[in-house]
């Protein structure tokens, strides 16, 4: 199953292809070979050859970042949790609920409408990084309970749907 | 001198009413001058550097960290309790308070800084201003119209073009107008007086000298409290974002000398004529067509002093101890020399790219820069958070070079070199400024980093470099490492990746 992680708001996935006798990484669908490479948070990787030094820090800012430092300059990496490529699929299957804090981007639902399962209903932005919430199973969407712009912290409710025997 | 014993320090001990980089940087002093040092913090910051630095710590209460440094009755009560003889104020915080440094006084113990007259005499802007005027120093002109429009146009006429035309009781550049010659300066006015109407309720406007393209140029003086004063030479501080510095120089970009000359002696003539005590800063506008301006008098330890020091040769905090101790200036004009150039750049937890917002977050990884003629101005420690509670300015770095080109070259490589991740920063942007073709040729203003926005705007991140950073983010990541290192093929699960 692939990592997923973002840069500058793009989704990235690098997915371990072989692990000997050496590293490969599938980078959306580019090949790397990696010789050698360094667990510790300042030490240098091998790649296609080249000697690439690196410093990196994790801190978790409402969602976990990777601050990478490459040639004197510092990239801001967002890990996207496995969990948020199912976000909005709870297991009361009748809420979205957010997956970590942000603000609403926009809204593509409106109440009374009917929805598909995995079908977008809200999208999120939370650091730099836009995320689409979908339906978590077919039905009519009961409410949403935010408006776009308003903010929200990790595991708010932000929309519900009609319950399933209604439906 | 006999070989074993020492002189006698100046004070016994001093209390250091500050924190961060400012307080390590005086007790670092104070050691050296084998005076016992006593930092003061809040709750929030019970293990912070410069309260394990000192040789003891006091906590002060406040219903927040800043009130709890501003709370001058509780830090002089701790001053007169654990024994302590001497304040250093800092920068900030207190340090130009004048009611502070009167209850410093009245307690018996010494202020290392101006006296409180003066202190309240600089702090004031319209005094402070009158008494520059009084005493030659130059002071922008202006003059405010009054009912009879004639003579208005005749006094703003005389001041010189452009003119700027501001509304008295006015902000926010309503009623305010750039005047480029006099043709044109009849109309401005009754536009100006009218919006002033309009937006004010009051339609007084008055008439400056519009300075274009202005340069920061300040002084660093000494005064002995009795009418004898030097100056250290000048910095420049014209790189600014929200209307702070960001980048410092000594001596300023190029200057010509009749100019310089010229606002260094302004500068000595007007702590001179207050009597000034201690050390202080004269701030000066500067225009593209020569002319200098009275800005402001700082009475306290500038932010940027490390520059002044690197190419003084001298320790601006000591002699600070020593003026406060009555030993007099320490050096006489003729002895006060420059040799070389240096370049302070101000840290700070912020994001250039989105309007320099604070950041907050934690530091997890801090390397410092190595070298000659690098000082790493700070306080900081991995681990710790940075919050929203103080100002956002993490640390300083100061290099020294023969000159400027050398002192750029080795302020890019170190802050290059330095580390600090964990949260958004200003340090890239800093290498861009110092990048700019423009900054190498010494051509700034006070607009520099608006009027360069666009150059100074981050590189995209090309294929290669962005596949790179990818990879350094997914080896950084725990779960992602145990994937390739620990578990057996053919497939590791990558549940439960947090790590």
């Amino acid at each position: 199953m692939p990592l997923h992680l973002a840069l500058d708001g793009e989704k990235h996935s690098i997915e371990i292809l072989r692990r000997k006798p050496h590293l490969v990484l599938n980078v959306d669908g580019r090949i790397y070979e990696i010789p050698e490479w360094s667990a510790e948070p300042i030490g240098e990787m091998v790649l296609d050859g080249n000697t690439v030094a690196v410093a990196r820090a994790i801190e978790d800012a409402g969602r976990e970042t990777c601050f990478v430092r490459i040639d004197g300059r510092t990239h801001e990496v967002v890990l996207i949790d496995p969990r948020e490529e199912f976000a909005g699929h709870d297991a009361a299957r009748d809420e979205i609920h957010a997956p970590m804090p942000g603000a609403i981007v926009s809204i593509h639902k409106s109440a009374g409408e009917q929805v598909t399962r995995g079908e977008t209903v809200i999208t999120i932005e939370s650091m730099k990084l836009q995320t689409a919430l979908a339906a978590p199973r077919d039905g009519r969407l009961r409410d949403v309970l935010k408006k776009p712009g308003e903010t929200f912290d990790k595991d708010e409710l932000l929309a519900r749907l009609e319950p399933a025997d209604e439906a | 001198m006999s070989g074993s014993e020492k002189p006698k320090p100046l004070f016994g001990k001093v209390l250091v009413a500050n924190r961060g980089e400012i307080a390590v940087r005086v007790m670092r002093t104070l050691r050296a001058m084998n005076i016992a040092s006593v930092a003061i913090y809040h709750r929030v910051e019970r293990n912070a550097v410069h309260a394990r630095f000192a040789d003891e710590a006091h906590e002060i209460r406040g219903e927040t960290p800043v009130a709890a440094h501003l709370d001058a009755d509780a830090i002089i009560a701790i001053a007169r309790s654990c024994g302590a003889d001497a304040i250093h104020p800092g920068y900030g915080f207190l340090s130009e308070n004048a009611a502070f440094a009167r209850k410093v006084a009245a307690a018996g113990l010494s202020f290392i800084g101006p006296d409180a007259d003066t202190i309240e005499l600089m702090g004031d802007k319209i005094s402070a201003r009158n008494f520059a005027a009084a005493h030659g120093v130059p002071v922008a002109p202006s003059v405010q119209a009054q009912d009879d429009i004639d003579a208005f146009i005749t006094s703003a006429s005389a001041i010189g073009f452009p003119l700027l035309i501001k509304a008295a009781a006015g902000g926010g550049g309503k009623g305010m107008s750039a005047v480029r010659d006099a043709s044109e300066l009849r109309e401005r006015a009754r536009i100006a007086a009218g919006e002033a109407q309009r937006y004010f309720g009051d339609g007084r406007i008055y008439a400056e000298v519009y300075v274009e393209r202005p340069r920061h140029i300040e002084v660093q003086v000494l005064g002995d409290g009795k009418g004898g004063a030097i100056h250290l030479l000048e910095r420049e501080c014209s790189i600014q974002r929200r209307f702070q510095k960001i980048i410092e120089e000594a001596p300023s970009a190029p200057l010509p000398e009749a100019t310089r000359g010229a606002i260094c002696e302004a500068a000595v003539r007007l702590a001179a004529a207050a009597r000034y005590k201690n050390a202080g800063t004269v701030e000066f506008i500067l225009g593209a067509d020569g002319r200098f301006f009275f800005l402001e008098m700082n009475t306290r330890l500038q932010v940027e002093h490390p520059v002044t020091e690197m190419i003084c040769g001298i320790d601006l905090v000591r002699t600070q101890i020593e003026i406060a101790a009555g030993l007099g200036l320490p050096l006489s004009q003729s002895e006060a020399r420059a040799n070389g150039h240096a370049i302070e750049c101000r840290l700070c937890a912020e994001d250039p790219d989105s309007g320099f917002l604070p950041a907050t977050g934690s530091i997890r990884l801090l390397r410092a820069p190595a070298g000659e003629h690098v000082r790493f101005e700070n306080a900081l420690e991995e681990g710790q958070r940075v919050t929203a509670d103080f100002d956002p300015m993490l640390a300083k770095l100061v290099v020294w070079g023969k000159d400027r080109g050398e002192a750029t070259g080795r302020m890019i490589a170190a802050l290059r070199q330095l580390t600090i991740l964990g949260l958004r920063t200003n340090i890239d942007y800093l290498v861009r400024v110092l990048e700019t073709p423009a900054f190498r040729d010494g051509a700034l203003h006070t607009g520099f980093v608006a009027e360069h926005a666009d150059a100074l705007a981050p590189a995209p991140v090309e294929a290669r470099l962005r596949d790179r950073i990818l990879i350094a983010a997914a080896l950084g990541q725990r779960t992602f490492r145990d994937a390739i290192t620990l578990v057996e093929e053919p497939y590791a699960s990558m549940a439960g990746w947090r790590n």
